[in-house]
């Protein structure tokens, strides 16, 4: 783990150059929306090329910016020339994973078939919904919502799940703080110079 | 087991002619043959190849630890089963032990009466049977020598758990069991044990111990080799009492360890964690807060759009509406005498410089943030100063909070009239680590500039502008 600073100030710099690119390539006015966008993507791209696609999240976040077709001009935009590798390793790697994931998936539903079920539920009576299993559920449940939540969960285990959640929060903290400054200092000065 | 024996052979031919080797069986054959007690229940099922290659297995155990003692043994556990082969010589140092140890009561009978008198056919028995349950791991002895001791040890723990040893063998190829630290060398006491009862059977069949000793160095070192390429592969486990110890609910365990410990740095990191407990209700309060995060994220950025109408947002509009000069600047800073304000100054400049690298259209003129208006009310230096400073971004290691720096800021500290006037920034002793840090910072920028792929014609000039300007 980094010291926070240099990460701020890493990201502000990514970021700034992500802005950069875009921001000097398309001259012409644009909505709000298209703006937002454009600036949550290149603030995600930031981050995640501060962390140099070690990560799965990092990775997975630049590898969904490109998957998507109208935001892919705008991530090659923002990430620019000198991050091709970066994108490589990133766009090759979910894939793998995905692929035999699924086919790991096929193998277990032809493992454990109908007949396997059926004896579960017949070992294990209706009223003995234990607490634990409930419990079980919920965390379950809970997990299930974390891997939505954090770019490329989908395709983690539990305990990498939580690693990756460590370091999600941290430099999304970063991302935040960086933000939440350009904003005060942007409505600083528009209040001058009003 | 027979394959075990073949990779066995296979490990040997290299050292041993198929000739040697051939009669090397035809006597142990022959030998085990006369000993009826080898063919005795123990090795019902062996059959004769079998059969040849635990004897064979056994004596090749006993030949390692020569080996070893010989060679002195390059690996650190091997060294210390060594040692305590030394210390075991005497068979009364060996029955203490196993006095001591409690549990290997049956094979000690066996091993001790085997020891001293080389034994009745019940006794004999015994110790074949333990010889087998040793040379039944054959496998993991080739593949690892760490499993070794592991697969040895639940031999002599008795018949009556059978099962318990199946499950043994399995987690040597996965988890390494530790009772207790006690228990490893408990194992290699009777490993000892072991080795020198075989060699007591195996006095009559010199030759085939000669073959198998000029083999059996070389197997040891390659044994101990295997042990040092293995061993990282191995999580030690340490069961306590009444935990299972099958692999499955072994690895679950760990599993669950691991993740507990990472909960718990979550809980460290996510503010209002730590007082829950329980795996669902933490889990609940990171969802929150990551969702927090990305909210905000999506909130500061939907600001940022619709604050700046274009694009390269804060640059051109955020600093080019008042180019105020940026010695009045620094002049107004420098006569309010406010350490903080020159801290300010210096995050300012700094804040300005970055901004000025990126984007060279604003090179031309330092931009300044228009305050010079301002200047005059302290109040709002006091106040404002700490959000540009804060938006800088580049002081986090010290701001916390924004709270905090709003109070370091505006706390005054009067100085001196010649540390104002001080004519260049970089200049300032470090009286806090702000400086240093600033400095550091601002060299870094500098580096940044010059290595960055930017458009650099405009761009060398405006920082070496800054710079002179810096250093006014």
């Amino acid at each position: 783990m980094r010291h926070p600073s240099s990460l701020k100030q890493e990201f502000l710099k990514n970021w700034i150059l992500g802005l950069q690119r875009c921001g000097f390539s398309s001259k012409k006015s644009t909505s709000i929306m298209e703006r937002k966008k454009a600036i949550k993507l290149s603030a995600d791209l930031a981050m995640a090329s501060t962390r140099n696609g070690t990560t799965c999240w990092s990775r997975a976040l630049i590898a969904n910016a490109s998957r998507d077709h109208k935001s892919k001009i705008l991530a090659e935009q923002i990430l620019g020339p000198e991050s091709q590798s970066l994108k490589k390793a990133s766009s090759t790697m979910p894939p793998v994973i995905c692929s035999r994931r699924i086919r790991s998936k096929k193998i277990l539903r032809r493992s454990c078939s109908s007949h396997v079920r059926r004896v579960r539920k017949i070992a294990l009576p209706q009223k003995v919904l234990s607490a634990n299993s409930v419990a079980k559920r919920l965390v379950q449940k809970r997990t299930n919502i974390l891997k939505s939540l954090v770019p490329g969960g989908e395709y983690m285990d539990d305990i990498s799940l939580i690693e990756e959640t460590l370091d999600y929060i941290a430099y999304l903290r970063a991302q935040v703080d960086v933000m939440r400054c350009v904003a005060s200092a942007t409505k600083v000065v528009n209040q001058n110079s009003d | 087991m027979n394959r075990g024996f073949i990779q066995e052979e296979m490990l040997h031919c290299t050292d041993m002619t198929v000739l040697e080797r051939e009669t090397a069986r035809m006597k142990w054959h022959q030998d085990q043959q006369q000993q009826s007690y080898f063919g005795g229940t123990e090795f019902g099922g062996g059959g004769g190849g079998g059969v040849v290659f635990q004897g064979h297995e056994g004596h090749h155990q006993v030949q390692n630890f020569q080996g070893l003692v010989g060679t002195g043994g390059g690996d650190l556990v091997l060294g210390e089963m060594v040692s305590q082969s030394v210390k075991v010589v005497d068979a009364a140092g060996l029955k203490n032990r196993w006095a001591e140890l409690g549990r290997f009561e049956l094979p000690d009978m066996g091993f001790e009466s085997c020891g001293l008198v080389n034994g009745t056919s019940s006794e004999f028995e015994m110790t074949a049977g333990a010889i087998s349950r040793t040379s039944s791991c054959a496998p993991k002895v080739v593949v690892a020598a760490v499993a070794e001791p592991k697969g040895k040890v639940s031999a002599p723990v008795g018949k009556e758990s059978s099962k318990k040893r199946k499950a043994d063998k399995v987690q040597n190829t996965q988890v390494v069991v530790e009772d207790e630290p006690k228990d490893k060398r408990k194992k290699l006491c009777a490993e000892d044990g072991e080795s020198k009862i075989t060699e007591q059977t195996s006095t009559k069949n010199t030759t085939a111990d000669n073959n198998n000793r000029e083999s059996s160095s070389d197997t040891s070192k390659e044994n101990s080799k295997a042990s040092e390429v293995q061993k990282p592969d191995y999580i030690h486990v340490r069961a306590r009492r009444g935990q299972a110890t099958d692999s499955h609910s072994l690895a679950e365990r760990v599993r669950r360890e691991k993740i507990s410990e990472r909960m718990k740095y979550l809980q460290d990191l996510v503010p209002g964690c730590n007082k829950i407990t329980g795996k669902a209700g933490m889990l609940d309060e990171i969802i929150n807060y990551v969702q927090s995060l990305q909210r905000q994220v999506e909130f500061l950025s939907m600001k940022l759009a619709a604050v700046n109408p274009r694009l390269d947002f804060n640059i051109e509009d955020f600093f080019g509406k008042e180019k105020v000069n940026f010695k009045q600047n620094s002049c107004s800073f420098g006569s309010l005498g406010n350490l903080g304000v020159q801290h300010f100054l210096m995050l300012l400049i700094l804040f300005l410089l970055q901004y000025q690298q990126m984007f060279p259209a604003c090179s031309t003129s330092f931009p300044t943030i228009g305050m010079s208006s301002e200047m005059t009310n302290p109040a709002y230096l006091q106040f404002n100063p700490a959000q540009v400073v804060a938006c800088c971004g580049l002081e986090m290691g010290i701001n916390s909070s924004d709270m905090a720096l709003r109070r370091a800021i505006s706390a005054p500290v009067s100085i001196p009239e010649t540390y104002i006037d001080t004519p260049s920034f970089t200049q300032l002793p470090p009286s806090s680590t702000w400086d240093a840090d600033l400095q550091n910072l601002l060299n870094l920028e500098f580096h940044q500039g010059r290595s960055t792929s930017f458009p650099s014609q405009p761009f060398t000039g405006s920082i070496e502008a800054s710079n002179l300007k810096m250093e006014m």
